[in-house]
């Protein structure tokens, strides 16, 4: 239903000239026919065998030095500081 | 004369390939997409001569032509013949092919359509019959491919069928419209069960692609295009049900099917919130995709990326610098580095909906998973941070077996919420941070969420303040409470008289007379039992009941380990001596829900080669991983008056 007011929301707005560009987006979201049937698993892996590391399972942020830590380290002295 | 017409040599093709079971010839003469060859042309203007569309008659003429396709001497008395004399509904396809090529207007694209459809539909009911059926198998999906073409084209370009369907429209205002896309979803659908259910060889998860179950992962990939295309991504949950349990082993099919429909599934999967097998049903499409297929595997990415930061795994610089990923690291480093520093605020305004960030996540469909999934990640990182620069890291002599275990005071974590707060009170995104007041010390009402700080809703703007001093009602004031508080229902401007007629009121005047009612007792107040909690004294405040409730979350889904106390707050990580306090009580993410979830590796829609062992497993793999918990949303962590 919404998608009817929608389409005619469109229409009316495609009587615009530079209305040509979402449809050119939308066609990159596409998920095209591949050219050819079938290939072997080698067409599908990297050429020069660079196959290796995709995924960084550990990305803990441990740069003290970095600008949000050392903030953060200073307001928890202060806390510390009024404690006592 | 009449033998040597296009037509009929046309005919008497058709008739040869039908007889040499020869469906891919067959397609290859079933033209229909413009532009057509001269041949083509030629034949239509024989058929509007010799069988034109204002003579009632022609289509019984043109339909007896078609029924000789398959009632041909050899057909009839041939071995197994007596199936194609019964194969009605080819002829009449033909014929319609006929009269469609006769007929088509393309300046009507909505009438165009409507034809198109009815000759698919009529198609795939050829594609039906148990032995001649996988003759067309190549037509229908050639028809198919057209007409899921044409639909997608007129969704995009809806300017094109907007006035026809307004004409059309008329009084439907009340039946639900189903779209042009989602209408040829349902023909693709048909045909899609055509080919699963077909009885010929080795039917199941056992048997090989042969016949028309050649064409199952053709025609389920064109579906779930159209389905995503018109957002009934539901639609598509039975297909995946009926393939697990009916259709051969994926890996029998060419790469080019396995790649799509697992780039589909896995994007269904991740949409249905299940992203342990939607990343391995996304890796599996990356890995299996031609590594020439950059935008292929651009999309295909699109998802995994999103998908594997949910479950804490982030995509490497190596993995980002390929080609197929440009443009992506735009979109995703920025979120893990969010996640990674735990600036929970820095990273709501980031996803939050007026933020130009999101416009693209959006228009993925990844937004909301990863706004709704990865701010736990986001808590965890902050309250590792302040484990690592405020808590207690045990004692670090080697002798000292008997300390007390490493601690976090959870008043540390909540003074850096307030410091988090005080620090984006500053900056120009205000909407967050509406309650926090100048300086250090950020004021709060007692209602809703400490944590997260919504400008009120204008309805109920001035509701927070007005009922805060009313709460604890003195019982003295109750008696002219009434007349100010419910002026406007006890002394309207105006009223209806018994007769019906209508009474201006005097202002102040009361129009039921005075009223024995108590008007306290019928005060509506929505947070009738909760303890006054202001006081500087008590441990517990509202905000750290949020905080106890967040970091309940983390432990119950293991990302965190150790134990909460609620009397004087801490976070405690025992058994840390062996690995030290920070690996032991903040594991990384990803190995924590992998050793959850790795032993559940049955994809669901993903038929596997079946191995004994798995047999028992296999019997409902869609129920069962539907059924098993994944990651846990943050929302249920929330207490009941949060914004």
């Amino acid at each position: 239903m919404s998608n009817t007011t929608q389409s005619t929301n469109q229409a009316e707005a495609s009587q615009q000239p530079q209305q040509q560009k979402p449809p050119v987006l939308e066609e990159d979201d596409e998920f095209e026919d591949f050219p050819v049937e079938d290939w072997p698993q080698e067409e599908a892996e990297q050429a020069n065998g660079n196959n290796g590391h995709l995924w960084e399972e550990s990305w803990d942020d441990d740069d003290a030095g970095e600008d949000f830590s050392k903030q953060l380290k200073e307001e928890l002295k202060k806390v510390e500081a009024s404690k006592q | 004369m009449a033998s040597s017409s296009v037509l009929d040599r046309f005919l008497s093709s058709l008739a040869d390939f039908v007889k040499t079971r020869d469906g891919p010839k067959l397609q290859d003469f079933l033209q229909i997409e413009p532009p057509l060859p001269p041949i083509y042309t030629q034949m239509v203007d024989e058929l509007r001569q010799r069988y034109p569309a204002d003579d009632p008659q022609s289509d019984a003429a043109l339909l007896r032509r078609c029924e000789a396709l398959v009632s041909g001497p050899r057909s009839k008395g041939g071995s197994g013949g007596s199936g194609a004399s019964t194969w009605t509904a080819f002829p009449t396809f033909v014929k319609l092919y006929f009269t469609f090529l006769r007929d088509v207007n393309l300046e009507n694209l909505l009438e165009t359509y409507n034809l198109l459809k009815a000759l698919v539909n009529q198609c795939v009911l050829a594609l039906g019959d148990s032995q001649m059926g996988v003759i067309v198998l190549p037509t229908v999906l050639y028809l198919s491919k057209v007409l899921a073409k044409l639909a997608m084209g007129l969704d995009r370009r809806p300017e094109l069928i907007a006035h026809l369907l307004r004409l059309e429209g008329g009084s439907e205002e009340n039946v639900e419209k189903v779209t042009l896309v989602e209408k040829s979803a349902n023909v693709v659908r048909e045909a899609f069960i055509k080919c699963l259910t077909d009885r010929s060889g080795t039917p199941g998860v056992h048997g090989k692609p042969e016949g028309k179950r050649l064409g199952i992962y053709l025609m389920a990939n064109l579906c779930l295009k159209l389905l995503f295309q018109c957002g009934k991504l539901r639609n598509a949950e039975q297909m995946f049900a009926s393939i697990s349990a009916q259709s051969p082993p994926l890996t029998y099919f060419p790469a080019s099917q396995r790649v799509t429909y697992l780039y589909y599934l896995g994007r269904y999967l991740f949409s249905n919130n299940l992203f342990f097998p939607a990343q391995i049903a996304l890796q599996a499409a990356y890995d299996q995709c031609h590594r020439q297929a950059l935008k292929q595997r651009h999309l295909i990415l699109t998802y995994l990326i999103p998908c594997n930061i949910i479950m804490g795994r982030f995509p490497s610089r190596q993995l980002l610098e390929r080609p197929e990923a440009q443009g992506l690291a735009n979109h995703f480093v920025p979120v893990c580095r969010l996640v990674a520093r735990g600036d929970y605020i820095a990273f709501r305004q980031h996803l939050a909906g007026d933020s130009p960030a999101t416009e693209w996540l959006a228009r993925k469909g990844v937004l909301l998973p990863l706004r709704n999934r990865c701010e736990i990640l986001v808590w965890r990182s902050l309250a590792r941070k302040v484990f690592i620069h405020g808590g207690f890291h045990g004692d670090p002599a080697p002798q000292a077996s008997r300390g007390p275990p490493p601690f976090l005071y959870l008043h540390k974590l909540e003074a850096a919420v307030r410091w988090l707060q005080s620090q984006h009170s500053a900056s120009p995104f205000k909407p967050l941070s509406m309650n926090a007041k100048p300086g250090n010390q950020p004021s709060h009402s007692k209602y809703g969420s400490q944590i997260i700080c919504k400008p009120a809703d204008p309805d109920f703007a001035g509701l927070i303040t007005n009922a805060s001093p009313a709460l604890p009602t003195p019982p003295a004031e109750t008696a002219e409470d009434p007349f100010s508080k419910y002026a406007d229902y006890l002394c309207p401007e105006g009223y209806f008289d018994a007769q019906g007629t209508y009474r201006a009121n005097a202002p102040g005047t009361l129009v039921d007379g005075r009223l024995d009612t108590d008007y306290t007792s019928l005060e509506l107040n929505p947070y009738p039992d909760r303890p006054d909690q202001g006081g500087e004294t008590q441990e517990s405040s509202p905000m750290m009941d949020e905080i106890e409730s967040i970091l309940a979350s983390l432990l119950t889904q293991a990302l965190m380990r150790g134990y909460l106390t609620h009397r004087n707050p801490r976070f405690a990580i025992p058994g840390a001596r062996l690995k030290g306090a920070l690996p032991t009580g903040f594991p990384p993410v990803w190995s924590t829900i992998y050793a959850r979830e790795r032993d559940d590796a049955l994809v669901p829609g993903w038929v596997q080669v079946p191995s004994p062992e798995s047999a028992a497993a296999r019997a409902n793999p869609f129920a069962a991983a539907v059924a098993g918990g994944r990651v846990v949303n943050l929302s249920g962590a929330r207490p009941a008056g949060a914004q």
